[in-house]
C-alpha cells in the first residue's frame, strides 16, 4: 500500500501507470488525512471534494482506456487562494472577498486541468499575499509543521504547509519578493520562482504586476521542473508572457546531464553573506556548497554590489503597484461586506468598505504607495526607486558574465516564532533581503532544502533569465547527493 | 525627501478611499516614518544619467488584434460572481 506522506509526483505518476492505486482513491485518503491533519496545520482556507474527485476519476478512466496521460494526471495539488479556479471561492485571505467565487480559471489552472491535475483546495496566505509569515490572514493561522510554534513563512505559507504536511503532492503559490522561496525554506520544501514572464499571471490576483509571478512547491527538484513545465509557456491573457529564447522549455529541464553540470561555475556574492546572517543558516548553506562542489561544480567569489540597496527599492515599486493594482476593491464588485448598505455615497461607502474589508499591512502598503506616487515625492521616491533597479539589474547581468548560477541564503533566519515580527513591520520585511533582487531583475530562482535536522533551512539557486534548467539542473544533481 | 505627519496621512488616506481609525493612524505613522527613514539610504547612491527600469520585462509593443480570445469569461459567470443581483441585473446600493 502506497503512503501519501512517501508520494512525489514521480511516483504518483508511476503507481498511477502500474495501477497500483486509483487516482480516486488516493484523492479520497487525501481528503481524510487533511480532516485530522489539517486542525493542526492550518493551511487550507477551503476544500474541493466535490470537483477534486470528480477530476480524480477522469484520470483513473483515462489509464484504465491506456490513453495517455501527463505525468500530472490525478496528481492532488494544493492552491494558493489568490489564483482562480472556476467556481470556488478565491479570497485571497482578505475579508473584503470573503464571499466571492471566481469567474473563470487562471491560465496556470487551465493548464494543469487540462494535463489532468486535481485540485484538493485553496491555500492560506498573507492577506494579498502581503507578508511573510502567513500571519496577515484574515481567517486564520498557518503553523510550520516541522515546529508548531513557528510561523511557515509568507506570504504562501499555506501552501508551503501543505506539501511539507504531505497534506498535498505538490501545490502552487505565488511570488513576489519572495513568497515562494522564503516560506520553501522555512517548511523543509522545494519552491521555484520562474523567469518574470515564463507563467502567465493571468488569473492570479495582482499585487505588484512587475514582480508577480506563480510557481510551484514541490518535495522535490524533479517534481518542480515537472510541474513548472506544465505552467510554463506565453498567454495572449498576459501581455508580460513570453517562450523562452529557445521556443519552448523541454526535456533539458528533466534530464539534465551531468557532464554539463560540471561545465558551470557557481557565483557567491559576498554582499549575500553579512553579520545579520544566523549562524545556523550560514553553516546548512556552507554545508550545500560543500555537497555542489563534491560533484566538481566551480565556485567563485563574485560581488553584487547594490544589494543593500534592494530593500527599500522594493519597498517603493511594490507598495506603488499595489496602491494602484488594489484600487479595483471598490466595495462594488467582487462581494459584499458589511456597511455597504449604510454609506450615504459612492465616497462614503469607497472608505467604508475598504477600511472594513482591508487588514493592517494592506492598508499600510496602499498607503505607501499613494505616497511614494504622489505629485512633489515621485522624482524622490518611486523615479529613483526604478534608477536603482536598473543598476541592481545591471550588477546580476554583470556577474551572469562570469558565472552560470549565483548561490545564496534564501532567508537569514530559520523559520521565526509567532507574533515576533508582526508588530514591527521593517522587521518583517527584512526577512526577505535575499530574495527580494531576484523579483527586481526578473530572474528565475529556487529554493532547496539544505538540511534534514533541526529547524528546515534552504539555499537559493539564481538563474539566467530563461535558463531554470541549469539551477534546476544543479538542483537535481545536488538532491541525489543529499537524498531527502 | 519627506516626513509625514498627522494631516498628510489623512490626506493620503482620503486619495486611497481608506478611513483611519485613531489608533491606526497613530500606528501608521509610526511604521511609515521608519520605512521612510530606511529609504533615505537611496541619497547616498548616485543614480545620475541610469535609464529608469519601469517594469519587469524587457519586451516592447505586445500588440494583439482586439476580439474576444475564448469564451473562459462568459457574461454569465461575470454576473454570477457578482454580489448582489436581479435575474440578470446587477445590484448596487443607491449611492449614485
Amino acid at each position: 500500500m502506497t503512503h501519501l506522506h512517501d508520494l512525489t509526483i514521480k511516483k504518483f505518476h508511476e503507481g498511477l501507470l502500474k495501477k497500483e492505486f486509483s487516482a480516486f482513491d488516493i484523492t479520497k485518503e487525501f481528503f481524510d488525512y487533511i480532516e485530522s491533519k489539517d486542525k493542526e496545520i492550518g493551511a487550507y482556507l477551503n476544500l474541493a471534494k466535490d470537483q477534486a474527485l470528480k477530476q480524480a476519476e477522469l484520470a483513473d478512466i483515462a489509464v484504465a482506456k491506456n490513453e495517455p496521460v501527463s505525468p500530472l494526471a490525478g496528481v492532488p495539488m494544493a492552491i494558493k487562494d489568490n489564483i482562480l479556479i472556476e467556481g470556488l471561492p478565491a479570497t485571497a485571505a482578505s475579508k473584503i472577498l470573503e464571499n466571492y467565487t471566481a469567474a473563470y480559471d487562471a491560465a496556470v489552472i487551465a493548464k494543469l486541468k487540462s494535463a489532468g491535475a486535481v485540485f484538493l483546495g485553496k491555500t492560506n496566505l498573507d492577506e494579498f499575499a502581503m507578508g511573510s509569515s502567513t500571519e496577515n490572514s484574515a481567517f486564520k493561522k498557518t503553523r510550520n509543521p516541522r515546529d508548531l510554534e513557528r510561523v511557515p513563512g509568507g506570504s504562501s505559507g499555506g501552501s508551503a504547509a501543505a506539501v511539507a504536511a504531505n497534506m498535498a503532492v505538490a501545490s502552487l503559490g505565488s511570488d513576489t519578493g519572495g513568497s515562494i522561496r522564503q516560506p520553501a525554506s522555512f517548511c523543509g520544501v522545494v519552491g521555484l520562482k520562474p523567469t518574470y514572464g515564463a507563467v502567465s499571471r493571468h488569473g492570479l490576483m495582482a499585487m505588484a504586476s512587475s514582480l508577480d509571478q506563480i510557481g510551484p512547491f514541490t518535495k522535490t527538484v524533479e517534481d518542480a521542473a515537472i510541474l513548472f513545465r506544465a505552467i510554463a509557456g506565453q498567454d495572449r491573457h498576459d501581455a508580460t508572457s513570453a517562450a523562452p529564447p529557445a521556443g519552448k522549455y523541454g526535456e533539458e529541464l528533466l534530464s539534465p546531464k551531468l557532464e554539463d553540470i560540471q561545465k558551470m561555475t557557481v557565483g557567491v556574492p559576498s554582499e549575500y553573506f553579512i553579520e545579520g546572517l544566523s549562524p545556523e543558516v550560514s553553516r546548512a548553506v556552507d554545508d550545500a556548497m560543500n555537497a555542489l562542489k563534491s560533484l566538481k561544480i566551480q565556485f567563485k567569489p563574485i560581488s553584487l554590489p547594490h544589494t543593500k540597496y534592494a530593500l527599500s527599492c522594493y519597498y517603493i515599486i511594490m507598495p506603488a503597484e499595489v496602491s494602484a493594482n488594489l484600487a479595483r476593491f471598490d466595495g462594488i464588485r467582487y462581494s459584499e461586506i458589511g456597511g455597504r448598505k449604510k454609506a450615504k455615497n459612492l465616497l462614503d461607502l469607497y472608505k467604508k468598505t475598504r477600511s472594513q474589508g482591508f487588514g493592517a499591512e494592506v492598508k499600510r502598503r496602499i498607503i505607501l504607495g499613494t505616497f511614494v506616487l504622489s505629485s512633489g515625492y515621485y522624482d524622490a521616491y518611486y523615479s529613483k526607486a526604478q534608477k536603482v533597479r536598473r543598476l541592481i539589474k545591471q550588477d546580476f547581468d554583470s556577474a551572469f558574465k562570469e558565472v552560470d548560477v549565483i548561490l545564496t541564503p534564501v532567508a537569514p533566519t530559520p523559520p521565526f516564532k509567532f507574533g515576533e515580527k508582526i508588530d514591527d513591520p521593517l522587521a518583517m520585511y527584512l526577512s526577505d533581503i535575499f530574495t527580494i533582487p531576484v523579483n527586481l531583475a526578473g530572474l528565475p530562482a529556487i529554493s532547496i532544502p539544505a538540511r534534514k535536522e533541526g529547524l528546515p533551512v534552504g539555499f537559493q539557486l539564481i538563474g539566467k533569465p530563461w535558463r531554470e534548467s541549469d539551477i534546476l539542473g544543479i538542483g537535481q544533481y545536488y538532491e541525489k547527493i543529499f537524498n531527502f | 525627501m519627506a516626513e509625514i505627519n498627522k494631516k498628510s496621512l489623512e490626506h493620503l488616506a482620503d486619495l486611497a478611499r481608506l478611513e483611519l481609525h485613531e489608533k491606526e493612524s497613530d500606528k501608521f505613522l509610526k511604521d511609515l516614518s521608519e520605512i521612510l527613514g530606511h529609504f533615505k539610504e537611496l541619497e547616498t547612491l548616485n543614480t545620475d544619467g541610469v535609464q529608469p527600469m519601469t517594469g519587469g520585462t524587457e519586451l516592447r509593443n505586445i500588440l494583439r488584434e482586439d476580439e474576444i480570445l475564448d469564451d473562459r469569461l462568459g457574461p454569465d459567470n461575470v454576473v454570477d460572481s457578482f454580489p448582489e443581483k436581479e435575474g440578470r441585473h446587477l445590484k448596487v446600493p443607491p449611492v449614485f
